[in-house]
């Protein structure tokens, strides 16, 4: 307790002391508003985000990947075998569910080492990289058999390479030899074995369906090109390929900071491994360059957008408020009917008037001007009242009466004390402005693909089924909200800021 | 107060006719019309769309269309719709009804919980309470309708609670009069959720400040001094005064839903207006888009003139500027 009056008492020396300028005072005063100065640094994150998009992008946003459509995002580990090695990843292997006919995608890993005893019993013992060894294969046994209460038959028998051992059967089929699945719900069984039902029927209807997956051989190719088959008995050790995360990779090209051309990157991996932080959307983009990317769109719209609108409202506003008379009459009648048309309908509307089918950047400048174009009008009216009571204030009435012109009473004396509140407006209306575009590219009338806007990339979840399988694609949302909330939590701690009594406390 | 209503309403109408005259010139500048996708199909003939045009006047320039439109308005016939050849009033008939049952259940919804919340804030300032209030006022104001929708119906999908869209189940005919109630409730819940979420919390915060403002004021002081009860000064002085800017809020609520409510209702499939009028500009069906723009500007200036005259009925300082 005391030692907070002691710091006060200081701060308040200070004050008197040394001379603090108003931005000065505003700042100290900001810098105690901890939920204002936690929005701000999120901004700034963000926008630094947006500013080295293609840098901290590990794929290129549009660069489709029909191999990995809706990826869920991508499981990073730590640990080897109760050892920390590092992030790395696993590749993504793809399956089809036999009953949804889904493609399911799921982790896997080539083999980097394998020991054991082959069918003669003489031990063996391959690692990739050593002895001249490229790649091992394993060869496994599959077969389905099906049964039922009058037996079982075996109906589908092959041999298979499997150069990517899913995750899931890595320990059973390599520890034990075997690896089993059975499936008993009637829909499998029946989609498993309708292609085989003459094999089958001699059973009568089946129950279940055992898929099995044996080991048979390693096949391991040499640098030199011999390939050599080993016939497994026993594996006693294996250890799986892992795909560590590297930083500053080389991959595709971009220009850093629109200017300077390069290649490198601050994280990626190798392929066929894939590092989707969040998941990938319906056409095997990356969600997180999307999103990235994304924000170059929709965290400018917003600024842009604003700086037009607060030029025009300050213009019209404090024309008509200064002047009065007839001009005002007619501005004040005009935003009247601007401001009884629902703000989205009219937002749409004029989206209508303008060409649909042009390129992104000039769909982003149009937007930007149909955006302002909806703000100006609340703008203007509250400026015009802001200029109207500042003009009867003495303050303005003396500039008056010394008989300085009124562009010098308008720049020096109205413009600075309207000035506090356009700052504050403006960062709690960036959020409407975001929201618009938003919204018209969830509608699929801003910006269109395959160009990325957060707005847009929302609107793949409006697919009720993607929706709840792969809701990652919901992620988009998560970052218009928190954009949303830390500008108005920052416009919030900013208001207090800025007030004038604040400033000596 | 009469005469105040009157003036109100007799000021709408220049209002009202910019808007028709704006939205007019809106469509009017868009390019192309609605017979563009009967020209470039080869199996309507060029004479077709000569009498289709003559038919809707669309060979004419715009503002001798928009005058036509205007006078057929005044007589109460809104032209026929293009796309569904059928009168426009007939399609928006049902649709205005969609979006006004969901406005009306909104703002029912908001407004019977949030000035309660918002009292109980400010009569318990800091605590528990309040400061949960005012995180979720913030996540409420800041969240996006259409986000919050697809949580909604993401949580409805996966609960199964709720239904992913719609105004009404497949059997609603054969339920008796409260099973219709109660599955045309079932079906709000999200709408009303997702478009309540930004109001609530707007009101919620508002009424917590001005009710703080008021119990600061030195009248509040006397009445506390010279021995009221609490419960009069509350209630009966500090309350009374607190509550007209929220009265004016009323009226932005409504405004503030119908714009809102686009987005919503694309998101829950709910069949109102907002989807119509998307629909109807995209295939540039001009009439029906003029009708709409036209109803729903109503509706707005409806909404604010029914806050002012509340506002007028709750303050009497109000009444007696404007009477």
């Amino acid at each position: 307790m005391s030692k907070e009056n002691e710091v006060k008492v200081k701060s308040e020396d200070l004050f008197e002391v040394e001379y603090m300028s108003r931005w000065q005072l505003t700042w100290r005063v900001l810098k105690r508003h901890r939920l204002g100065m936690v929005a701000l640094w999120i901004l700034i994150v963000l926008y630094l985000g947006a500013i080295f998009a293609d840098f901290l992008s590990p794929y290129n946003p549009y660069r489709q990947s029909l191999t990995t459509r809706f990826a869920a995002p991508t499981k990073i580990r730590w640990f080897y075998g109760g050892k920390f090695v590092g992030p790395y990843v696993y590749p993504l292997i793809k399956e089809k569910d036999p009953v949804s006919f889904r493609t399911i995608l799921r982790e896997g890993s080539n083999l980097s080492k394998i020991e054991g005893v082959d069918r003669e019993g003489r031990p063996f013992s391959v690692e990739i990289g050593k002895d001249g060894v490229e790649s091992i294969v394993l060869m496994v046994r599959y077969r389905e058999t099906a049964r039922s209460s009058q037996g079982e038959v075996t109906y589908r028998k092959k041999t298979e390479e499997l150069d990517i051992v899913p995750l899931s059967m890595v320990d059973e089929l390599l520890g034990e030899g075997q690896y089993v699945r059975t499936y008993t719900s009637s829909s499998y069984v029946k989609a498993l074995t309708s292609k085989y039902a003459w094999k089958v029927k001699k059973i009568g209807s089946p129950k279940a369906v055992d898929v099995v997956y044996e080991l048979d051989s390693v096949i391991v190719s040499l640098k030199n090109g011999e390939v050599k088959e080993i016939p497994i008995a026993s594996v006693t050790d294996y250890s799986l390929k892992r795909y560590h995360v590297k930083f500053f990779v080389k991959s595709w090209e971009y220009k850093f900071l629109w200017l300077i051309p390069s290649r490198i990157h601050l994280f990626g991996v190798d392929e066929p491994a894939k590092l989707y932080l969040f998941g990938s959307d319906s056409y095997g983009r990356d969600m997180f360059s999307r999103i990235l990317f994304g924000s170059r769109i929709s965290l400018s719209i917003g600024i842009f957008a604003i700086l037009i609108t607060f030029t025009i409202g300050l213009m019209l506003g404090g024309f008509s408020g200064y002047y009065g008379g007839w001009i005002d009459e007619i501005m004040m009648r005009i935003t009247e009917i601007l401001m009884s048309i629902p703000g989205f309908y009219l937002l749409i509307a004029l989206r209508a008037i303008m060409p649909m089918d042009v390129p992104s950047h000039i769909t982003y400048f149009l937007m930007v001007i149909i955006l302002s174009f909806l703000g100006w009008p609340g703008m203007s009216r509250v400026i015009r009242g802001m200029v109207l009571s500042l003009k009867e204030r003495e303050f303005v009435q003396a500039a008056l009466a010394m008989g300085f012109p009124a562009r010098r009473i308008i720049w020096r004396h109205i413009i600075p004390n309207v000035f506090t509140y356009v700052i504050v407006a403006a960062t709690l209306s960036i959020p409407s402005y975001i929201l618009g575009e938003a919204g018209l590219s969830f509608l699929g009338v801003g910006i269109t693909e395959p160009s990325a806007s957060w707005g847009l990339m929302l609107a793949q979840a409006q697919n009720i089924t993607y929706l709840t399988n792969y809701p990652w694609l919901l992620i988009p949302g998560a970052f218009i909200f928190l954009t949303v909330l830390a500008f108005n939590l920052f416009g919030d701690a900013l208001r207090d800021a800025m007030d004038p009594r604040s400033l000596g406390a | 107060m009469l005469r105040y209503v009157l003036r109100r309403l007799i000021l709408t109408i220049p209002v009202l006719l910019g808007v028709s005259f704006l939205s007019f010139m809106v469509i009017a500048a868009a390019p192309g019309d609605f017979l563009d996708q009967y020209r470039i199909n080869p199996s309507i003939s060029p004479q077709t769309i000569e009498r289709l045009e003559k038919q809707y006047g669309l060979d004419k320039p715009w503002y001798v269309q928009y005058l036509v439109w205007l006078k057929e308005v005044i007589r109460g016939n809104f032209g026929y719709s293009f796309q569904y050849h059928r009168p426009v009033f007939e399609i928006i008939w049902r649709r205005l009804g969609a979006t006004l049952l969901l406005s009306v259940s909104t703002m029912i919804f908001i407004w019977s919980i949030a000035p309660t919340m918002g009292i109980y804030a400010a009569l318990h300032q800091y605590s528990f309470a309040d400061e949960a209030f005012s995180v979720i006022a913030f996540i409420g104001i800041s969240i996006p309708n259409f986000f919050f929708a697809l949580l909604f119906l993401y949580f409805a999908a996966k609960t199964g609670w709720f239904p992913i869209g719609g105004i009404i189940s497949l059997n609603f005919d054969q339920l008796p009069w409260w099973g219709k109630l109660l599955d045309y409730l079932w079906h709000v819940v999200g709408p009303v959720l997702t478009l309540g979420t930004a109001g609530l919390a707007g009101i919620m915060r508002q009424m917590r400040g001005q009710l703080l403002d008021q119990l600061r004021q030195d009248y509040v002081m006397f009445a506390y001094a010279k021995g009221m009860p609490e419960r009069n000064v509350i209630y009966k002085h500090a309350l009374r005064n607190a509550i007209n800017p929220i009265i004016t809020i009323f009226g932005y609520n409504i405004s503030g839903l119908l714009g809102g409510a686009v987005l919503t209702e694309t998101v829950f499939g709910w069949p109102g207006m907002g989807r119509l009028v998307i629909e109807a500009l995209q295939s540039q069906d001009l009439f029906l888009v003029m009708a709409s723009l036209l109803l729903s500007s109503v509706m707005l200036i409806l909404g604010n003139l029914l806050a002012d005259i509340l506002l007028a009925w709750a303050d009497p300082r109000v009444r007696l500027r404007f009477s």
